[in-house]
């Protein structure tokens, strides 16, 4: 029964290893990777509903070692709901990527690889270990860096070479913090390191982990003054990959944040919150102007996500329990939306003469593509937080918890240039679907599958509807979050809360 | 010897960032493998003072702690599968771009 927390991380960590073996038959491995990738999404959503209902986390302690000592992975309400909302999305990104057209989807290697990604995403939010959390970064940074480098983009190469760098240094910077931390508190597991640091928070080397932590999540997440890898990165991934990077795997970081505020450094956390509202506003500025000034649509998402990351990032600077929901529920609808969207680009550069999102080419297609841009608009729409869509339902209950929270100046720096979401959306549609073509170069008769996309636009419009049970879920997940010593008496053998 | 270890470090650290800011892609890489080597001699540090004794010896005494060490194991294995996955992939760059020089592998803008 408590195996059931490590199963949707160890079934497509399996599966991609025995994977490699297929490579001979395409085919065959596709299916056996959308298999193990479908099965392992059912046993989130089974673990996700196991421990929603009971209200108790499912704990798994790695090798039968008792809590402090060994590995403890850490089913709660938090960590099964980010993990669900993980398989999700790349359980659709796997539907995209074997309907793509991309010469790299048929490389005997990226199927195996796409499933390494999604186990080092779910063991990096189902983790309670922060030297695991480190393994799992690594494997997330590795895989994404096979992925882009072999691109059908000639700057896939250049764009994982300037990721591997940064990555290096957010590495090096996490390993850092963890010796400071264990220098200071003798544990790397969470709960335990929990405990520790709140009985004792007089420790020389505790702020260096903080601000070691801090950078690593912030260079994860691609947070403001660390973000200049992102759009390229995001931009020259094959589609498949790139809706995955810019909507998933930039959510570890913050569902770190979330973890650094609300267990690790809770006496800590109002210095840490105040740096996240600062953080998330200049993101929100910054992100909103550079998606304004991009010349490709995958580019343009690219930024956008910096600026989505900045919601998510204040609403966790909040810190109160309705903006903690709030944000959980942005970071949801956000994932869905954002990879719905990457994936309509990649499908219009997939129809486009020559393979590129950039509006000069992509100017004018959308008459080729009546059903991609409905597709677009719907999930513009969600983008901007328009209702009926699910980031309207994210956006009105992130601006509700600002007003309960008195923060009307922060609500007022992320509530106005949350309006250029929406210019910057109708820009990218009226340039593809509304004015005429220029170019005399024949559009592909198709492209990749539309499914995928489709699938995720059902979702968001699903999810803006009936919104009520996400809403519910993350207020439950925030509650969890913010009643630390719960979590700690979960995890440690004796209960013992110091 | 406490001296003597952190001077080690922050030699090795200098000498590796200054590498890793190298232009040339050979040396950058290179200065990687110098700074993640500084990374687990801090890491070794750790535990390196607590006690005396090795912690699988038969004698009596104040144990040292053997975790860092574990830590280290795992972070060589992923910093040489990081290198190896850099060096494939200035492989394909410098193949790619005829050049070793990180300055002219920028091509992308848009």
């Amino acid at each position: 029964m408590n195996s059931l927390a490590i199963l949707p991380f160890i079934i497509p960590l399996t599966a991609a290893a025995i994977g490699v073996l297929l490579h001979k038959h395409w085919r065959v491995q596709a299916a056996w990777s959308l298999g193990a990738l479908l099965t392992s999404s059912a046993l989130t959503y089974y673990l996700l509903f196991t421990v929603y209902t009971t209200g108790q986390p499912i704990v798994f302690q790695m090798g039968g070692w008792a809590a402090p000592f060994g590995i403890s992975i850490m089913g709660d309400v938090l960590g099964a709901t980010m993990a669900a909302m993980v398989q999700t999305v790349m359980a659709f990104g796997m539907i995209y990527a074997l309907g793509a057209k991309d010469s790299a989807v048929r490389y005997p290697s990226f199927l195996p690889l796409f499933l390494m990604l999604c186990a080092g995403l779910t063991g990096g939010m189902l983790t309670g270990d922060i030297f695991n959390l480190f393994v799992m970064v690594e494997l997330i940074v590795i895989t994404a860096i096979a992925l882009t480098a072999m691109s059908d983009d000639r700057y896939g190469a250049e764009a994982a070479y300037k990721y591997l760098y940064i990555c290096i240094v957010a590495s090096i910077t996490l390993l850092l913090s963890i010796g400071c931390l264990y220098i200071g508190y003798g544990t790397l597991n969470m709960a335990d390191l929990a405990s520790r640091i709140a009985s004792n928070p007089e420790q020389p080397t505790l702020w260096l982990g903080i601000v070691f932590l801090f950078i690593t999540f912030c260079i994860k997440s691609a947070v403001f003054p660390f973000h200049f890898w992102q759009p390229d990165f995001h931009t020259a991934a094959p589609t498949p990959v790139s809706a995955m990077l810019s909507s998933v795997v930039v959510k570890l970081g913050v569902y770190g944040f979330i973890r650094m505020t609300t267990l690790l450094f809770v006496q800590q956390a109002p210095i840490i919150q105040t740096l996240l509202i600062i953080l998330g506003i200049a993101g929100v500025l910054y992100g909103g102007f550079g998606a304004l000034g991009t010349h490709n649509a995958k580019r343009m998402f690219a930024y956008s996500t910096l600026a989505q990351v900045g919601f998510m990032l204040v609403g966790i600077g909040w810190g109160t329990s309705l903006s903690l929901a709030a944000a959980i529920v942005f970071i949801i609808n956000h994932s869905l939306i954002k990879s719905a969207l990457l994936m309509l680009a990649g499908y219009m550069a997939s129809r486009a003469p020559v393979k590129s999102a950039a509006f000069e080419v992509v100017q004018g297609m959308g008459k080729y593509a009546p059903a991609a841009g409905v597709l677009f608009f719907f999930g513009g729409m969600a983008l901007a937080g328009i209702p009926p869509m699910n980031g309207f339902i994210s956006k009105l209950a992130l601006f509700r918890s600002g007003i309960s929270a008195d923060q009307f100046v922060a609500l007022a720096l992320v509530g106005v240039p949350s309006l250029i979401t929406l210019v910057y959306v109708m820009r990218a549609f009226m340039k593809i679907w509304w004015e005429p073509r220029h170019s005399e170069e024949k559009v592909k008769p198709s492209g990749d599958s539309l499914l995928a996309p489709a699938g995720l636009i059902a979702l968001c419009l699903a999810l803006g509807i009936f919104g009520e049970p996400l809403l519910q879920l993350a207020t439950s997940a925030a509650t969890w979050a913010l009643a630390p010593a719960q979590y700690i008496q979960a995890v440690l053998p004796s209960g013992r809360v110091r | 010897m406490e001296i003597l270890t952190s001077l080690a470090i922050g030699l090795l650290f200098g000498i590796g960032i200054y590498q890793l800011l190298q232009r040339n892609v050979i040396r950058s890489a290179l200065g990687m493998v110098i700074v993640s080597n500084a990374v687990n001699l801090f890491l070794l540090s750790i535990g390196a003072y607590n006690g005396v004794v090795a912690s699988y010896a038969k004698v009596t005494g104040q144990r040292s702690d053997a975790l860092p060490q574990a830590l280290i194991l795992t972070a060589i294995v992923i910093s040489m599968g990081t290198f190896s996955v850099a060096l494939a992939l200035l492989r394909v760059l410098t193949a790619r771009y005829s050049t070793n020089d990180s300055e002219r592998i920028s091509e992308l803008k848009h």
